[in-house]
Formats: C-alpha cells, sequence, structure tokens
C-alpha cells in the first residue's frame, strides 16, 4: 500500500499544493474542508473576520478563552490568524473533523488545560500570543489586565481582582513582560490569599509583586 | 635430781629483753616529761636538761609506751590550754594583746615540746597515723582557744572593730592585727576564712553600702569617684598591711560592687555632674578616674561607652539637622573637625585609647554624618576653601593635616560618590578661574583620594590638572605660529581646552560673541584644528572671564575683570547708551537664568554698577531697561565684578546633581550583579544583594529596591535567567 501511495504522492504532491501523502490528505480532507469554510478565500488563512464566524458557529463568544485555548492547542503563532498547518495541528489532536465534534471537543478542552503542568503551558502561551509586533516582549497594562482576567479569572479570582486593580490605580509600570506575568501565577499558586502571610519582599518576587504587595496591605488597614 | 624424772626438751626461747619489768617505769618517766611540759609553760625552761627529756622521750617510744606518751602530751597541753584560755577571756581592754601573747607563749612553747619529743614525733607518729607534735598543738589551741565560743565571738568582733575604726580615720594598732590574722592563716586557711574572713567581707559589705548610699546623696559625680578611688586603695593597703594576700580580690570586689557597680548607673547619667557634662567640659583627670574605676566592674566601661556613644550621636545629630548651621558649609565642616578632635583627645587622654571607645566614636560619627545628604557636598566644599585660601596662618604641613583629618571625616560617608561629583565641580572651578593657593596641596589632596579610593577615583581628577598644562603649551605653540603671530591689534586670548570626559559635564550653551571676539576664536580654532585632526571645539561661554578696559564720564579709565557673558553685555554699549532687556537678550542669546544674574551684578551691586537700571529695583524684569553709567567710581583701578552666584547650589541644581548620581549608580550596579553571577553561576536573591552591597560599599550604599529592578532589566535583556526548578534562584546565562 505504500509504495503505490508513494508513487502517487511524487504526482500529487504538485496538486494538493503541500508535502502530504495521499493518504495523510484524506486523513486531514474533511479538517481541510472546514478550513476552507472559514478560511479567507485569496490568502488561504483564517483571518479575524473568519474567526468570528468560526465563533459563532461554535456558539461561543470571540473573546471567550476557549477560542484561546483552541489557539493553544492549534499552536497559534499570531493573534487573530489561523493557518492550515494549525488547523490540522489542532483539530488532529481534538480528534474533531466536523463542527458537532469540534463543539463537543471543547469541555474536553478545558479540562485538559486545567491540568497544572498544560495549564502552566497555556498561561504562557496566552503572554506570548499577545506579542504582536517582531521584537516585542512586553504587552501593554490595560491588555495584560483584560489577559489576566480571561486567563485566571476562575481559579484566582480575588487575586487578579486585586492585581488589576493595583495595576491600574499606578503609573510606575506602563508595560508587563513576560517575568513579572509568569511570576504573578507563581504568586497566585503560592502565596495564601488574602492573608499573603509567607510573602517575604527578599526573596526573588519580581518587583512589580512586592509593590503590589505593599499597595495591598496599606489599602487594607 | 636425776631419776626416772621425765626429760624437759630443749626449748629456745625468744629474747624477751624486759631490761626493767618495773611497771612503774612508765610513769616514772612520764612524770619527768610532764614536768618538764608544765615547766615550759611556765616560762621555767632555763632549768631543764635538753638531753635528758629527749632520753626519756626516747626510751617511753621505744620501751612500747609511746602510746601514753601521747595522750599525756595531749591531756597536758589542753590542761594549759585551758587555762590560758581563762586568761584570754578574763582580759579586759586588751583582749587581743593578750590573745597574742598566750598564742606565742603556746606556739614556743609547742616548738621546745616538738624538740623533746622528736623521736616520737619521727617514729610512733606516722606509724600509727597520728597527728605530728607541733600541728597537735595547733589543733589544739584552735578548738580550745579559737572555737571556744565565748573567745571566738570576741577575738571576730574586736578584729572587725579595729577595722571599723581605721577606715573611720583613726590609727589602729597594726602590728597586732598583723600577728592575730597571722596566727587564724597558720590554723589553716578554711580556718581564717570561717572564722574571720567571710564575717569580714559581709560587715564590709554593709559598710560600704552605706557609705555609699551616704554620699551618692552629697557628692557631685568627680568627688565621689575620687571618695571610691580612695577606698579602694585604703583596702588594697591594708590587706597588704595586716591581712592575708588572699584576701585582697575579694574585698576590693566588694567595694567595686557596693561603691561602683551599684550605683553605676546613677553616676554616669548624675545632672550636672555626671558623663556628659565631664565629655562636654574636657574633665580629663575624672574622666580617667571613673574609667579607671568602672573598669573593674562588669560591663562598667560599655555602659561608660554606650552612653558616649549615644551623646555624640545626639550631638551630632542637631548639629546636621540644625538649619543655621546648615547656611554656612565651611564652619558646618569646621564644627565637624572640632568635635572629633575633642574626642580624640579625651579617649586618648582619659581612655587609654581604648579601641572599643574609638570604634564607638567612629560608628557614631558614621551615624549621623550620613543624616544630612548634603554632607559630601559640604566636605567638599570645606576642601575647595582650603585649597583657595589657605588654612589661616598655616604652613604647608598644617595644610596638610587639616587635610588629613577632613579625610577622616570623608571616610564617614556613606554616599562617596556623591563627593566625587561635587568635588570634580569644585575643582573645575577652582582650575579654570586659577583659584588655588597652592598646586601641591591640590596635587597632594588627590593623592590621599587616590590612597583611600583606588586609582579610579582619581583619574579623572588628574586628566583635569592634565588639560591645564597642555592647554599651557598650546598657548605657546598659538603665539609662536602663523596664526597667532600677528594679532597686535586683537583682544589677546587665552584659551584652556578641557578634555569631555574628564571635567564635569555641562549644558552646552553659546551665546553671540562679540565681532573682535570671534576672529580671534577662530584663528585659535583653525591653529588648534590643524594641529589635532578630528578633534571638536566647542567654545564654553558660560566659564571664561575676561578684561575690559572702559572709560568714564569723567575720563576715568578702569579696568573691569568679568565673566565672559558679562563681557557680551558691556560691549553692546559700545553702539548704543541705552538697550533694553529684550534688546540685550537677543543680541547676545544668553539664557534667562543666566542672563538675569549677570545683568544684576552689572547694574544692581554697590560700587560694581557700571550699568543703570530702569527702574532701580533690585530684581531683574523683562521689561527693564539699561544704560552705560557714566558716573562710575571707585577707588580701585582694576574693579573684579563678579556674577551674582551662589557657591552652593540652588535647589533645582542640587536636584538635578542628585539625578546624575541615581544614574551613575545604575550602571555601576548592574557591573557588579554581573560580576556576582559570572563567578557564582546561580545564586538566591538576597545573596545577590549582600554580595553587590559588598563590593559597591567603598563608594556608596546601593538600595536593595534598585538592584532588584537592576536584575530584573537584565532579565529581560537575557543576562540573567530565573532557575527554572528552584525560581528564588537567578542563574547566569553565557
Amino acid at each position: 500500500m505504500r509504495r503505490s501511495s508513494n508513487r502517487k504522492s511524487s504526482s500529487a504532491s504538485a496538486a494538493a499544493g503541500s508535502g502530504s501523502t495521499k493518504a495523510a490528505s484524506k486523513e486531514f480532507e474533511k479538517i481541510d474542508h472546514l478550513f476552507n469554510v472559514y478560511a479567507d478565500k485569496s490568502s488561504a488563512i483564517i483571518d479575524p473576520e473568519g474567526i468570528e464566524q468560526l465563533c459563532s458557529s461554535l456558539e461561543v463568544d470571540y473573546t471567550d478563552v476557549r477560542i484561546l485555548m483552541l489557539a493553544w492547542k492549534m499552536k497559534a503563532q499570531k493573534q487573530g490568524f489561523f493557518t492550515l498547518e494549525e488547523w490540522r495541528t489542532g483539530l488532529k489532536a481534538l480528534r474533531a473533523d466536523s463542527m458537532s465534534k469540534l463543539k463537543k471537543a471543547l469541555p474536553e478542552l478545558v479540562k485538559e488545560v486545567s491540568r497544572p503542568t498544560d495549564f502552566l503551558d497555556f498561561y504562557s502561551y496566552a503572554f506570548r500570543y499577545c506579542l504582536t509586533e517582531d521584537k516585542q516582549k512586553c504587552i501593554d497594562i490595560e491588555s495584560a489586565c483584560q489577559l489576566l482576567s480571561l486567563v485566571l479569572g476562575t481559579q484566582f479570582g480575588p487575586q487578579v481582582e486585586k492585581f488589576t486593580e493595583y495595576l491600574k490605580s499606578q503609573s510606575e509600570y506602563k508595560v508587563m513582560n513576560m517575568d513579572q506575568w509568569m511570576g504573578f501565577y507563581r504568586f497566585c499558586n503560592e502565596i495564601p490569599f488574602p492573608s499573603l502571610e509567607n510573602y517575604d519582599s527578599d526573596l526573588a518576587w519580581p518587583l512589580i509583586l512586592d509593590n503590589f504587595v505593599e499597595w495591598f496591605r496599606e489599602n487594607q488597614n | 635430781m636425776s631419776g626416772q624424772s621425765k626429760k624437759k626438751p630443749f626449748k629456745i626461747e625468744a629474747y624477751k629483753h624486759r631490761v626493767e619489768v618495773d611497771p612503774k617505769y612508765a610513769d616514772r618517766t612520764w612524770a619527768v616529761i610532764e614536768h618538764a611540759i608544765n615547766e615550759i609553760y611556765n616560762h621555767n625552761a632555763s632549768g631543764l636538761s635538753f638531753e635528758e627529756l629527749y632520753r626519756n622521750a626516747y626510751n617511753m617510744v621505744l620501751y612500747k609506751f609511746g602510746e601514753r606518751q601521747y595522750n599525756g602530751l595531749v591531756s597536758t597541753v589542753t590542761r594549759h590550754l585551758r587555762d590560758m584560755g581563762k586568761a584570754i577571756e578574763s582580759a579586759q581592754g586588751s583582749f587581743l594583746d593578750e590573745l597574742n601573747r598566750k598564742w606565742s607563749d603556746h606556739t614556743k612553747s609547742m616548738q621546745m615540746i616538738r624538740d623533746v619529743l622528736m623521736y616520737m614525733d619521727r617514729t610512733y607518729i606516722p606509724t600509727n597515723h597520728k597527728t605530728p607534735v607541733y600541728e597537735l598543738g595547733l589543733n589544739l589551741w584552735r578548738d580550745h582557744i579559737i572555737h571556744s565560743a565565748k573567745i571566738q565571738t570576741r577575738l571576730v568582733d574586736m578584729l572587725l572593730e579595729q577595722i571599723h575604726r581605721e577606715r573611720m580615720g583613726e590609727v589602729i594598732n597594726r602590728g597586732l592585727m598583723r600577728s592575730v590574722t597571722k596566727m587564724l592563716t597558720e590554723l589553716g586557711s578554711s580556718v581564717y576564712q570561717e572564722v574571720f574572713e567571710k564575717s569580714f567581707l559581709d560587715v564590709s559589705a554593709s559598710f560600704y553600702s552605706g557609705e555609699s548610699q551616704q554620699y551618692i546623696e552629697v557628692y557631685n559625680c568627680s568627688n565621689y569617684l575620687r571618695m571610691a578611688e580612695k577606698r579602694i586603695n585604703e583596702e588594697v593597703e591594708r590587706v597588704s598591711h595586716y591581712l592575708d594576700s588572699k584576701t585582697e580580690p575579694k574585698i576590693t570586689a566588694v567595694v567595686e560592687k557596693e561603691l561602683v557597680e551599684t550605683h553605676m548607673h546613677r553616676l554616669v547619667h548624675m545632672e550636672n555632674s555626671g558623663l556628659i557634662p565631664m565629655l562636654v567640659s574636657n574633665m580629663y583627670e575624672d574622666l580617667n578616674c571613673m574609667y579607671n574605676l568602672f573598669k573593674r566592674v562588669p560591663s562598667g566601661l560599655n555602659l561608660i561607652k554606650d552612653v558616649m556613644a549615644s551623646h555624640l550621636k545626639e550631638t551630632g545629630k542637631q548639629l546636621v539637622t540644625d538649619p543655621d548651621r546648615l547656611k554656612d558649609p565651611v564652619d558646618f565642616i569646621q564644627r565637624l573637625l572640632d568635635m572629633r578632635e575633642k574626642y580624640n583627645e579625651i579617649i586618648t587622654k582619659s581612655f587609654h585609647n581604648d579601641k572599643a571607645f574609638q570604634n564607638a566614636l567612629n560608628a557614631s560619627f558614621e551615624y549621623f554624618i550620613n543624616i544630612n545628604n548634603r554632607s559630601p557636598e559640604f566636605i567638599s566644599l570645606f576642601v575647595d576653601d582650603a585649597l583657595r585660601k589657605g588654612v589661616k596662618g598655616a604652613s604647608d604641613d598644617d595644610v596638610d593635616q587639616v587635610l588629613d583629618r577632613v579625610l577622616v571625616l570623608f571616610r564617614y560617608l556613606q554616599e562617596k560618590d556623591v563627593f566625587e561629583k561635587y568635588y570634580k565641580q569644585h575643582l573645575a572651578k577652582r582650575l579654570l578661574s586659577a583659584k588655588s593657593v597652592s598646586e601641591e596641596a591640590e596635587r597632594g589632596m588627590i593623592l590621599k583620594l587616590k590612597t583611600e579610593c583606588g586609582y579610579q577615583f582619581t583619574s579623572k581628577l588628574e586628566g583635569m590638572f592634565n588639560d591645564i598644562k597642555t592647554s599651557q603649551d598650546t598657548m605657546l605653540g598659538f603665539y609662536n605660529s602663523p596664526y597667532g603671530n600677528d594679532m597686535a591689534d586683537m583682544p589677546a586670548i587665552t584659551v584652556q581646552i578641557l578634555t569631555t570626559g574628564s571635567w564635569p559635564t555641562q549644558n552646552i550653551n553659546t551665546c553671540i560673541l562679540p565681532a573682535e571676539i570671534v576672529i580671534v576664536c577662530e584663528k585659535f580654532k583653525a591653529y588648534y584644528l590643524g594641529t589635532h585632526n578630528g578633534r571638536r571645539l566647542t567654545w564654553q561661554t558660560n566659564m571664561g572671564h575676561a578684561d575690559l578696559k572702559a572709560t568714564f564720564g569723567k575720563g576715568q579709565k578702569h579696568e573691569l575683570n568679568v565673566s565672559t557673558y558679562q563681557m557680551c553685555v558691556l560691549m553692546l554699549f559700545n553702539s548704543a547708551d541705552r538697550l533694553t532687556y529684550r534688546e540685550i537678550e537677543q543680541a547676545t542669546d544668553i539664557p534667562g537664568p543666566d542672563l538675569k544674574r549677570c545683568l544684576q551684578s552689572l547694574a544692581c551691586v554697590r560700587g560694581k554698577n557700571v550699568l543703570r537700571k530702569e527702574p532701580m529695583s533690585r530684581d531683574i524684569s523683562e521689561d527693564d531697561a539699561f544704560l552705560f553709567n557714566d558716573k562710575f567710581t571707585s577707588k580701585l583701578v582694576k574693579v573684579k565684578i563678579g556674577t551674582v552666584v551662589a557657591q552652593k547650589e540652588t535647589e533645582p541644581e542640587k536636584m538635578e546633581t542628585r539625578q546624575r548620581v541615581e544614574e551613575d549608580r545604575k550602571p555601576q550596579i548592574e557591573a557588579a550583579i554581573v560580576r556576582v553571577m559570572k563567578s557564582r553561576r546561580v545564586l538566591d536573591h538576597n545573596s545577590i544583594v549582600t554580595e553587590v552591597t559588598n563590593q559597591l560599599q567603598a563608594r556608596f550604599l546601593p538600595n536593595p529596591v534598585v538592584i532588584k529592578k537592576r536584575i530584573e532589566s537584565l532579565i529581560e535583556r537575557e543576562f540573567l535567567e530565573r532557575d527554572k526548578a528552584d525560581r528564588r534562584l537567578y542563574r547566569y546565562m553565557a
């Protein structure tokens, strides 16, 4: 079987436009078909508009965190766009090749993400996903706050609420970098809230968290 | 006789030598000895024959009557002691005397008796583990005399009473005392201690306790201390004269405790006469007395040291925060120097140069000198003043000494980099206005700073000196060159070329120079750039000065020494008699604040008002107008017109300098962090802070928050990363 498909692939590759085997393209046939429903005809990529449509098909708001999770599963590089390769990766991993299957896969996906090791990966992915420019290393505070609520809002609601309140009230930091982003997640996991009892600013916590803790303690009194 | 009788076996019997089987032998012999003992005790020994007695005693032992002899000795001596005891008890006035005499008799008697009974002492006594004769005599005395209830109490009371009298100033019979205490010691150290010493110490304790209570209410500190010292010396002397030497440390401990230790705090804090007034009034001898006394008691010296230190800190703090003091930096530093000298003297003269005190002095100074964050600036100003004017009436060596003392203050600074900045600024001004009194003194100071802080600290300063020297050579070259050759009708120019890196950074303000000056400047520039390719020259018009020849209304000529800005302004009046502020501003392009100061110094200062201002107010406003003052007069031909400028920094300038210092510190902190991480590879946060602080503390004390910020910046720039396994650690990224 393989030999024949190999031969066929050499002639078929030019036609298919991608370097996959015929068997593989059969595997992805339905997935690709689904892709084309939302992709822009000229660029062959799903653009923001396409994503919006996808969201309404999934019956999910496009600001919903599950779209972000989907992007994570796809290992999507650019915010607002899904390439064919990424689409394939994601949907294959979810074992979904139709809209109904995809819809059903979403709750599973949410569960998967909440597992600690996966969540860590998802969390740092969420930050990188927002870096739109090439050499960009930070995201502005406003966006960071939104992203925090989206990603950590359910798990660590009180911390996120207070932290975003702090971020919005201060003017020293205009952007947040990856180190501070990851530091906050560690903070939520390791420091009891709202007692903050074992927080030690002499340790290696990012300065922004030191300032947050100080602000929080002052405002409590 | 023979017959059938039994034959007796032949027996050999032991030799039973009983020369005299006379049962009365022992009695008779003992009687002789007993009689002798009695005679001895009755001071009738002369009639006795030693040889005969010795023989008798010898025989007693030989014939196995040793025990009889020993027991007899005990009872005879005891009998005599009883008699003696009664005599002593009934002694009226001279109890101790009587006791002493009887003791003397007894010991002499015992010696004689021992000599007589020598054989028994050497044979019977050791074999039967009996007490030797003389010692037996002592023990019997002890038991029957000393420990006799009536005698013992009286004995101790008498001794103590004598001592008390002597303490109250009476003269007593020391010889007698000595004999008595010697007796007690001879009877055994436990006898001495139990019978006498313990009570002595107790009584002394309550005596001195009472005395100290009394005197502490009445005496001031110095007098009390001297009293205490006297008492201690007295006791030492007492012991040496008639007590056992082992008592000395014990009695001195008692006196020290009662007189000194109990009242330590009260003495030190005594109002008007305690430690602090003594320090203030430099009472060297009293302080020395206090030191010597307090040294004897635990934590005595610590008390003095701590009180001194906190007093220093208080005084110092007041001095550095007093707003009046801050108006005159030179005076401020002089006071600090005086204060340090004063306490140095005290520690040397009164505290035996005790290292702990030196350290306390240093710590206190370090504490308060850094409370005022202008201290670095002020120290630099003090040095500036000294190098400008010279120290009043001082030789080179004296100046050197003053600078050495200033350097001591410098060492206390935590922010040495701030000092460096100011020193540079002040040095620049001195060099450019050629205001140093002695170049040697300048160089000397730099050498001291180099020894103190290393080459890096002073390399730029030396660069400044070099620039001045080089400029002089350049000027010679200029005037000898074609550029500078034909300058007969032009103003003479002297240029100082400053290398940008070495001199304090200035904002580059150029103004519009008068035409004649521009020509000369261009000539020089051409010459210089001709010989130095690739360099760029920028005229610093905010420094520099000029000499102008001015002719006034009645023809009086004066030579005016002015700054560059002032020159630009004045030259304008060659072509106009009256100019408004705005016209001057436009023509010269001098920045606003500088222009105002410049005009103020030309028009509003009495004796220097070569310009007149309309209106005549003190302050310059932008609507003012200025006229050439025809009527200017001065007694001097050469008039120096300084600019109204404060030697100290103004508030905004201060902020700027401080900001620059903070900015300069950031790269230094980062460099230190990188150095530390490069060698340690992996480190936790606290350790980094400690190591970095150690590295930088010779220059300044880094703020831990700033260190953290720098670390995060380095993380962002990927010089460091957080360890993936343990997020409390940082890792160096090669």
